[in-house]
């Protein structure tokens, strides 16, 4: 089998990676400033690097661990399909090579955004926006790269005389490499998260707070961690998310295509059904290098017409995706071409209606953190108890949208809502082809995430490097228009977690398949007596076989402990930020006593050590997290089952996705409406009401940048573990 | 070299100093082990008068490097009563001192009156630090307030002008919940009382205040008055040159909390 439109993938690989070159190279080439500037961003560049070298020894000998695991599960007890160990690695091993390409262009961009913005506004939103489009392009390049060479690889040795059945075992092959995808983001968003909360609080508790000196003050130890923080969070954590989504998305619609054309034995229609969430995806990669270009303003612009210019570039490739992408699905000859379109649409409309929620909700353009401000005059219990009423709130449009996504994605592509065993198959395609929708402008997505901390750095270097105030403002607008976009940008995330996550649940069943045939298991006996052969199974059939149903203890019991990670996850990551910060505190009071020359101005502080702390407390706290979201669905298989995993799985997609959005959105409108008060509302800075708003915002600050990013990995992660384990959970159960 | 003298208001004192303004005003704010935190203000003596006061008080040696025993960078001179005793053109410069310790120098400068009617708030700091609202304009209300004659009176007092925005034209304005005072009915009901009882002319609106003052709601500036005329203007500069000359002091003057 073969089709020409499968080369637009790795095509569009090469020019996303092309691109991305190019913008680099620009960025490299414009000047970065003073050399106090290019001193500031240097110390900012150093510990970022710092940061991942160390990031990457520990991530390394975790995936030598799990490697050598996987290998001695295929290769010794032969529970495992031999190419994981392989697939494992790549998969982190890109996802890991984008990070760190997308923090090198973030450190080197600061300083040059500044002397940009020395020039004019547009000059320094173009370097801004197209120096986050670096990291945005990598992304969806190795992504694409990867999925390519892996296909075009395992195509040329798997031998199956059955071309559909090939492709099954070719894409839940695949699959497996989203395992290694998935450990890096673990490691990145919640290592990430955890220094960069530990960085922000530290340097805030000692430096604004108990010093009085003001935020991105070269005389605080920790201003440098601070803002490395932002490049780990916001460029590499988030880089590292959506990269999983994004790989997870497409392998996990490509598996489910497989399998839905598999049981009739159909292996062209199953080939066009594998490739077309690949060739979706590389489509929404050249038009998001169109969009990209679209951003730009004119001089003078306002915070409306910053927003406009990237809601611009934004609609723009989406609207040409939606299009074409019609015309793509026809030209492959797809079956229910009109179907799997509508549900490519759906995706893309679930994934602007999750984003304009979360403005909604965090932006202090809107009611609820208006209203969250307007609390702070009664002081900080009032503040707490209405950002999280907000927060809470804002769950049920995000949460309403993938229902609503999901049902109509679903009925389009099976073409028919009524849910039965015949439209299973292909409604769960709808389902997962409507996650490639939702990520489809990855590129130009996650180039807007990734401006925000470039443009957050280049304010902190016109600060430190104390430029003028023309120059501070435009770079504070630029910085301000970087906080709306990463509230929208972690909404984003989370939808498309949540739509990715439920798409690998549907696919560990194809995994379940797999490794009942690996283990000689031909024939499954259905709880109503018949016999069926496990090939031609339909997924109705699998539940029954295992009994995955609401009354069956094992499946409930799966519920609770998946509920109940959610909760665990995010308490162990904000109590280590906690534990983090702490030693930050500790280290810059250290400084100011032995070294009182600090705050004089007369002596520079140690920024590497704080740099170094932050690492350290990160590197420490984020492994019991990690080996938790691995070892639990490990353990819930081996204790009970199929039946337990799916119910695990169940509870942490839906408290976590739940949870999720609560967190990033309670954190993200009691930021904004501290920054409202800032503007001069209700007293204005220095004012009781910002006292009380800052409290808000150093509470929420864990939530939306720690705990609730995590979530996002942890409930892919759990069903990436589950699908790699799948061969475990066959052979060995214990109840 | 001679040490400097200076007059602390924060609280009332008179302070001989080998420490140049800035240090001195990073000192008091913070401490010499950067360890404390507090607002501070304080005038600088003119030389002349510096010497002549630390001939006086015969303390010249507690800080002259030259004087032996017990020599320290700064020491006090007198704790109570300070301000009176000066005489205002004795004081060549006023000192903002912010929470962290960096300082803004004002200078004295010829004080220009308003086109009135309208509400001044002004916030004391020395001797006394009450906040009242009142209908005379600076020079009038200084006049009053050191006029012995008068019930009320102090023989001398350090006070600024703070911003009212549309309250100082109209009690009932609406659209002022950006000023960042405490309980700010209770500022309008002192306003109301100003303009109902034309015969009052000033209302205390804080007895006494417990919190910094926050630099930004300074609006003209500071006054000196003191008994039998005696009236001085340390004016702010613009916020044009805030946000540019002084940048690094306004920027931390920003970040400190008050009322």
């Amino acid at each position: 089998m073969h089709s020409t439109l499968f080369w637009l993938t790795p095509a569009a690989a090469v020019l996303a990676l092309g691109y991305a070159w190019h913008f680099y190279a620009r960025m490299k080439s414009a000047p970065e400033g003073s050399a106090r500037m290019a001193e500031i961003a240097s110390h900012v560049r150093t510990g970022a690097m710092a940061y991942l070298r160390q990031q990457y020894k520990v991530v390394g000998a975790f995936f030598l661990l799990l490697t050598l695991v996987f290998a001695w599960l295929a290769y010794g007890l032969g529970l495992q399909n031999r190419w994981v160990p392989f697939a494992f690695l790549t998969g982190g091993l890109f996802s890991g090579l984008a990070g760190f390409f997308g923090m090198k262009t973030a450190t080197y961009a600061a300083a040059r955004v500044a002397h940009a913005a020395s020039k004019s506004l547009d000059l320094g939103l173009r370097l801004a926006f197209r120096s986050g489009a670096v990291m945005g392009l990598v992304v969806v390049g190795l992504a694409l790269l990867d999925i390519s060479l892996w296909f075009l690889v395992l195509n040329a040795f798997i031998d199956d005389p059955d071309p559909a059945h090939k492709l099954v075992v070719i894409t839940t092959t695949m699959l497996t490499f989203g395992m290694g995808a998935s450990l890096q983001a673990l490691f990145a968003r919640v290592g990430g998260g955890i220094f960069t909360k530990a960085a922000d609080v530290g340097a805030d508790l000692v430096g604004k707070v108990e010093a009085g000196i003001p935020e991105d003050d070269p005389r605080n130890p920790a201003t440098i961690a601070d803002n490395v923080g932002d490049n780990v969070g916001d460029v590499a954590g988030m880089g590292a998310d959506l990269y999983e989504s994004y790989v997870g998305s497409i392998l996990a619609t490509a598996a489910l295509g497989a399998a839905a054309f598999a049981q009739a034995g159909d292996g062209a229609s199953a080939y066009k059904a594998v490739i077309a969430p690949m060739v979706v995806a590389g489509l929404g990669t050249i038009l998001s290098i169109l969009g990209i270009y679209a951003v730009r303003v004119k001089q003078g612009a306002s915070q409306r017409d910053l927003l406009n210019a990237l809601s611009r570039g934004i609609n723009l490739s989406s609207v040409l995706i939606a299009i074409l992408s019609y015309f793509i699905l026809r030209y492959l000859d797809l079956a229910n071409a009109g179907g799997i379109w509508g549900a490519i649409v759906t995706g893309l409309v679930t994934g602007i209606v999750i984003g304009k929620a979360t403005e909604y909700f965090t932006s202090q353009e809107y009611k609820p953190t208006k209203g969250i401000a307007d609390h702070a005059r009664t002081g900080p219990a009032t503040v707490i108890i209405s950002g999280l009423g907000v927060g809470m709130l804002s769950t049920v449009v995000p949460v309403s949208a993938v229902v609503i996504g999901t049902t109509l994605a679903y009925g389009f592509a099976a073409g028919s809502w009524a849910f039965t065993p015949d439209t299973m198959a292909m409604g769960l395609y709808g389902i997962g082809i409507a996650a490639v929708g939702m990520l489809s402008t990855l590129g130009l997505t996650l180039a807007t995430d990734a401006y925000g901390p470039i443009a957050d750095n280049a304010g902190g270097n016109a600060e430190m490097s104390g430029l003028g105030p023309e120059v501070r403002k435009r770079t504070d607008a630029l910085d301000s228009l970087g906080n709306t976009t990463a509230a929208t940008g972690k909404g984003f995330a989370i939808g498309s977690a949540a739509l990715t996550a439920l798409a690998l649940l549907a696919s560990y069943v194809e995994e379940l398949k797999i490794a009942m045939l690996h283990n000689g298991q031909d024939t499954m006996v259905l709880a109503s007596g018949e016999v069926v052969r496990t090939t031609l199974a339909t997924l109705s059939q699998f539940m029954e076989y295992f009994q995955v149903h609401l009354m069956n203890p094992k499946v409930i019991l799966g519920l609770f402990i998946g509920g109940m990670m959610s909760f665990l996850f995010c308490g162990l990551t904000i109590n280590a930020v906690g534990r983090a910060a702490g030693r930050m505190v500790e280290e810059v009071r250290r400084q100011f006593r032995e070294k009182p020359g600090i705050l004089g101005g007369t002596d520079v502080p140690d920024y590497a050590r704080c740099v170094a702390i932050s690492t350290a407390g990160a590197q420490r706290e984020m492994l019991l997290p990690s080996l938790l979201a691995v070892i639990v669905p490990i353990g819930v298989g081996l204790l009970f089952g199929v039946p337990g995993v799916f119910g695990l799985l169940g509870g942490g997609l839906a408290t976590g996705f739940v949870l999720a959005v609560f967190m990033a959105n309670s954190g993200g409108a009691w930021d904004n409406a501290k920054k409202f008060i800032e503007e001069g509302h209700h007293g204005g800075k220095g004012s009781a009401a910002h006292k009380a708003a800052v409290i808000g915002d150093t509470v929420g600050d864990p939530f939306k940048d720690t705990a609730g990013p995590s979530l996002n990995i942890l409930i892919k992660l759990m069903s990436m573990v589950s699908i790699v384990t799948a061969g475990v959970n066959i052979a060995f159960t214990l109840f | 070299m001679q040490p400097f003298v200076y007059v602390s208001l924060m609280p009332e004192a008179l302070v001989a100093s080998n420490l140049g303004a800035e240090e001195f005003g990073a000192y008091l704010a913070v401490g010499s082990q950067k360890r404390a935190r507090g607002q501070a203000l304080f005038f600088k003596l003119d030389e002349k008068y510096a010497a002549e006061r630390l001939e006086v008080l015969g303390q010249r040696a507690l800080v002259d490097p030259n004087g032996g025993r017990g020599v320290r960078r700064s020491a006090y001179l007198s704790i109570y009563r300070v301000l009176e005793q000066i005489a205002p053109e004795a004081l060549e410069s006023l000192h903002l001192v912010t929470d962290e310790g960096r300082v803004l120098t004002l200078l004295p400068a010829d004080y220009q009156p308003e086109p009135g009617p309208r509400f001044h708030l002004y916030q004391e700091f020395c001797p006394v630090t009450p906040r009242v609202v009142s209908t005379l304009e600076p020079r009038d209300f200084a006049a009053r307030i050191t006029d012995p004659r008068e019930v009320v009176s102090l023989p001398a007092l350090l006070f600024a002008d703070l911003e009212l925005a549309r309250l100082a034209d109209d009690p009932e304005a609406t659209g002022i919940d950006d000023l960042p005072y405490p309980n700010l009915e209770h500022l309008r009901d002192c306003l109301r009382e100003l303009r109902e009882k034309p015969h009052k002319t000033t209302k205390t609106v804080i007895r006494y205040l417990q919190q910094d003052v926050l630099y930004r709601t300074i609006r003209r500036g500071f006054y000196l008055a003191t008994a039998g005329g005696g009236f001085r203007h340390f004016p702010m500069p613009s916020r044009e040159q805030l946000e540019t000359t002084h940048y690094a002091w306004w920027r931390s003057a920003l970040s400190s909390f008050g009322a």
